[in-house]
């Protein structure tokens, strides 16, 4: 329940398990009521039998996307801070609270005034360790002491996490938040006798936020990029993969947040971001489960209907990814099976192209798919394979993967997927495989609806992406795919100019002298 | 018929009279209370679904819980099998397992592997089977129009399983490179050594399979595991969606009255571990990372122990309810050292289970987080919780208790699960009693019998040479100290093929 950020399961969603219901003979759709507030916050409610529970969440249309070098983190940072109360909850003094961050806020630019000397003493190598204590001066120092008085100060009057409290008091569960590239995302379940709480809740953190204990709060995000990206052995090679793939565009940086911007991120920045980007009018809401929209309907104009609207518009994404000239390769070692990724930029999501990518994905995937048949049953080259559709807000990809099996290289490996496309390209797909992706799409739609909460989000997503009546038509898309769609498709994106390969070696096989391995840096 | 949805009705009259008084509230900016202890809600009532009118027999033993749901054209049907990997000798471990995996992908007699691959793929069924420890599974997914055809599949593979030798040895090919990256990760360490540490190397909690074992493994030994468990008198059937349940228990009585042997398998009792734990600070140097795991903690309780309930709500305050809890409030929200850190304490059905306390932190506040981590566990041993960490605990377990019956899948599986696990029968029925009658005497009691400080060990997987020298910011941790009077334990990362661990 700690796991606030799920980027990876995010794009995940996005990715392979676009929805929805096909009309084939069963014509269930999602039909939410919907209720749009003056201020421009949107609502969907859709009532659904069964346990006395409802889903509750919203969806705030930002993301990493609309950060820019120097904040990179900020989106998700600021995710974290929305746990930390409000002028009336946790805390026992307000006036006091307030004041008492006011000073950290001057006592932190300081410091960092300090620290930065400190930088630039070691981007000219007169010393090696920036964080060192010994280094520091005795203003620094001074200040530190004064903070950290400060702070113990501050614990006095805060009411530990009462904003989880509260929610646990009710029976509130599953209480949690992520950030992607494209937007940030808030979800608890509540007892069907208790929505008005999360109308409470959640409107008093976006009319009167207070952003205590940030700073601890920052070290708090900066152990989870230790956890996630450092300290696995794949998360820096990753990390790096990614940021080669994009050379332009702002997906280029991780959603956590480079480590020199989560190290210098002040509070000022973070309200910025919130005054832009979490103003009513960017805010979709969705409940689902067991209650009466007449009444959320009267809750959700009392509550949120006191947000203000926004100064202005958030600005749209400017910066385009460039065109891709020529393959760009990376490879490197880590403590893993040895493994090739190959990303091919595509297209955003919910263009006219994705669900025949997906499809695509469909007959390369699975163990009955292209992929795990040829590379891994009948040529045995590779423990496991697959392929996967991203698409993002403004940009998107598809991804191939492979293991290699032992005594096998990653580069055959690499060379048989390119097979497996070149395959696609020159003969139609056989009629029965594609029938068969349709009707795996067919049955996850139904699948899809299992579970209020899953319903809760993949309407918002779908609302953040573009619109939530995309859900609707999905399924239609996917089943009216041909098999010369498909053709047409893979000649369109798969061409070697227009891919990024990552080679990771084991970290056992590094003994091994080959040319290619030369001059990699860890 | 029955539906899950019984108790519904009587919360919607509720419902219906709390609108009544809303509507009166009107809808200005005033009514809005100024704290949300001030909201008034209604009466919620609900009463968990009653397992025998779910529960049907079945031939030669096999019991059934069928719980429709027609909400989605979909059935899931799943069965649990009284076998597990407990069962293995030293030589065959890693046995089970893979039978498990096969069963699913090696093929049935009438039906080679690719083509029942192919059928399940065009149907759309998801098929699985699985062995674990102490249980196996088997279980489809499918849409309602290819039930019948699905279930046909299914007891093939159930009954029939071919164990076609290709695909067994890809498994082990597959086995053997995952067994190869057994000391990549911080977070698969930590878990083995500290199964090792409390468990002990002798029981099969912390056995291994090596690639001796699993090359050893032939279509025959697995066909002889497979015969040996797999018979009606071992399966606990939970089946959940749109089906009707006269016509599924027909289905299913012909599926289990001919065909199988005469003999119930004879299945040996889970083994309880052995083995003391001795309390230490135990390290494994891992470089190249700037994080390291810790783990702290000691053998806990069995299910069936009469302070099962008051430990897991003491728990809940020490470090397992999220961000209400001691721990995660102090090491994450206070001093901002760790992203995870919280506490469990499991409860074990075959034997006692295992009170664990963990975080991950930089290799210099390791210390620090300890510390703090240790503090707690005296104090919740010491001094009784305050009333507001009492009614928290309380009231949360409480209030989701609708939650463990939320679909008809998790009533079926629910079910299922308390009856291969002979759980006690009124549970369920005497739970919020249970969690509501607690004092905060009683946790204070439950903690000073249950928790254990002297008996603690300590693990830390990461870069030791970090740990050990700390935060220059907070000379006062030193994480050697946790040793007491004894030395570190360093323990060396093992051969992952062999599990052999280096001398010295």
């Amino acid at each position: 329940m700690f796991e606030r950020t799920r980027r990876l399961c995010f794009t995940f969603l996005l990715a392979v398990s676009v929805p929805f219901m096909a009309d084939v003979g069963l014509g269930q759709r999602v039909t939410p009521s919907v209720h749009t507030l003056k201020n421009g916050m949107k609502f969907l409610f859709v009532p659904r039998k069964g346990d006395p529970n409802v889903s509750c969440g919203w969806i705030a249309k930002v993301g990493s996307v609309n950060e820019r070098p120097g904040v990179t983190g900020v989106a998700h940072l600021f995710e974290h801070m929305m746990f930390k109360g409000t002028h009336a909850i946790g805390t026992s003094n307000i006036q006091q609270d307030l004041k008492i961050i006011q000073r950290l806020d001057v006592l932190r630019s300081e410091i960092r005034q300090q620290e930065e000397s400190l930088l630039e003493k070691h981007r000219r190598g007169v010393i090696n360790n920036p964080k060192d204590p010994t280094s520091r001066s005795e203003q620094h120092k001074k200040l530190l002491t004064e903070f950290n008085a400060l702070l113990e100060q501050q614990r006095e009057l805060i009411i530990k996490d009462e904003f989880s409290r509260l929610y646990r008091n009710a029976g509130g569960s599953g209480m949690n938040a992520g950030t992607s590239w494209d937007y940030t995302i808030y979800f608890v379940n509540v007892p069907a006798n208790k929505i008005e709480l999360w109308f409470w809740m959640e409107s008093d953190r976006l009319a009167n936020p207070v952003f205590r204990e940030f700073y601890s709060e920052r070290d708090v995000v900066y152990e989870e990029r230790r956890m996630r990206v450092d300290s696995t052995p794949t998360g820096k090679l990753d990390e790096q993969f990614n940021a080669m793939f994009w050379q332009s565009s702002p997906y280029s940086w991780p959603v956590i947040g480079w480590p020199s911007d989560l190290e210098g991120i002040t509070r000022k920045e973070a309200l910025d971001f919130f005054s832009v980007h979490y103003a009513p009018n960017n805010l979709t809401a969705v409940l689902v489960g067991d209650f009466d929209p007449k009444h959320a309907k009267i809750f959700a104009e009392r509550y949120f209907g006191r947000l203000k609207r926004g100064p202005r518009r958030p600005e749209p994404i400017r910066t385009r990814e460039i065109n891709q000239l020529a393959e760009r390769r990376l490879a490197g070692y880590a403590e893993t099976v040895p493994t090739v990724k190959v990303r091919y930029h595509t297209v955003a999501d919910a263009h006219v192209d994705e669900p025949v990518l997906i499809v695509l994905a469909g007959i390369l995937n699975g163990r009955t798919g292209r992929l795990y048949k040829s590379l891994v049953l009948d040529q045995e080259i590779a423990t496991n394979a697959g392929a996967g559709v991203s698409g993002l807000k403004f940009d998107g990809y598809f991804s191939l993967i492979g293991v290699a099996a032992k005594g096998h290289k990653p580069r055959e490996v690499e060379e048989a997927l390119y097979a497996e496309i070149e395959g696609i390209k020159q003969t139609l797909v056989d009629a029965r495989e594609l029938q068969k992706v349709k009707n795996q799409q067919l049955a996850g739609d139904f699948r899809r609806l299992r579970s209020k909460s899953s319903l809760m989000m993949q309407l918002l997503v779908y609302d953040a992406m573009g619109s939530w009546q995309n859900i609707n038509k999905f399924s239609d898309r996917i089943q009216a795919v041909t098999r010369s769609d498909i053709q047409r498709i893979a000649k369109k994106y798969f061409h070697p100019s227009n891919r990024t390969v990552a080679i990771y070696h084991s970290q056992l096989d590094r003994i091994d002298p080959s040319p290619t391995k030369q001059g990699v840096a860890r | 018929m029955k539906q899950i949805q019984i108790d519904r009705r009587r919360w919607l009259q509720m419902a219906t009279s709390g609108a009544l008084a809303l509507g009166s509230a009107g809808g200005t900016d005033k009514s809005i209370p100024v704290h949300p202890n001030q909201l008034k809600f209604g009466q919620l009532d609900f009463n968990p679904p009653e397992p025998s009118e779910y529960r049907h027999e079945l031939p030669h033993g096999a019991v059934a819980y069928l719980v429709e749901d027609h909400q989605l054209p979909l059935v899931r049907l799943g069965v649990t099998v009284r076998t597990g990997g407990y069962l293995n000798s030293d030589e065959d471990l890693g046995l089970a397992s893979m039978t498990g995996t096969l069963i699913r992908s090696g093929g049935t007699k009438s039906m080679s592997a690719s083509k029942f691959d192919e059928e399940a793929a065009f149907l759309a069924t998801e098929i699985h089977s699985h062995i674990g420890a102490t249980s196996a599974y088997a279980g489809i997914d499918c849409l309602k129009q290819n039930l019948e055809p699905s279930l046909v599949m299914f007891f093939d593979m159930l009954r029939n399983p071919a164990f076609n030798s290709e695909r067994l040895a890809l498994a082990q090919r597959h086995q053997l490179q995952n067994m190869q990256r057994r000391n990549d990760r911080t977070s698969v360490i930590e878990n083995r050594e500290f199964q090792r540490l409390l468990r002990g190397d002798s029981h099969f909690s912390s056995k291994l399979a090596t690639e001796k074992s699993i090359t050893s493994i032939t279509a025959h030994k697995m066909s002889r595991f497979h015969a040996q468990y797999y018979h009606p008198s071992s399966l606990v059937f939970a089946v959940s969606g749109d089906f009707d349940t006269k016509e599924i228990l027909v289905r299913l009585k012909n599926s289990l009255r001919e065909g199988w042997s005469a003999n119930r398998p004879d299945v040996s009792t889970v083994p309880k571990p052995k083995h003391q734990p001795t309390p230490c600070l135990a390290m494994v140097n891992k470089t190249g990372v700037n994080q390291s795991r810790v783990s702290i903690g000691h053998l806990g309780i069995q299910r069936n122990n009469p302070d099962h309930i008051a430990v897991m709500v003491m728990n809940s305050i020490l470090g397992g309810g999220g961000f209400t809890s001691r721990i995660t409030g102090r090491v994450r929200s206070d001093e901002g050292l760790a992203y995870s850190a919280r506490s469990s304490f499991r409860a074990g059905v075959y034997y006692p289970g295992v009170f664990r306390a963990s975080f991950q932190s930089k290799n210099g506040s390791c210390a620090q987080a300890t510390a703090i981590v240790l503090e707690e566990i005296e104090r919740i041993c010491n001094e009784k919780v305050s009333q507001k960490e009492l009614d928290t605990a309380k009231n949360y377990l409480v209030e989701i208790f609708p939650r463990f019956f939320a679909t008809a899948s998790i009533v079926a599986g629910t079910f299922a699960d308390d009856e291969y696990t002979r759980r006690e029968k009124d549970y369920w029925k005497q739970y919020r009693n249970r969690v509501a009658a607690l004092t905060a005497d009683d946790l204070l009691k439950a903690a000073q019998q249950h928790l254990h400080p002297s008996e603690i060990v300590i693990l830390a997987v990461g870069n030791v040479n970090e740990i050990l020298r700390g935060n220059p910011d907070r000379p006062q941790y030193k994480f050697e100290n946790f040793a007491k009077n004894t030395d570190i334990r360093h323990i060396p990362l093992p051969d992952p093929l062999t599990m052999e661990y280096p001398k010295g």
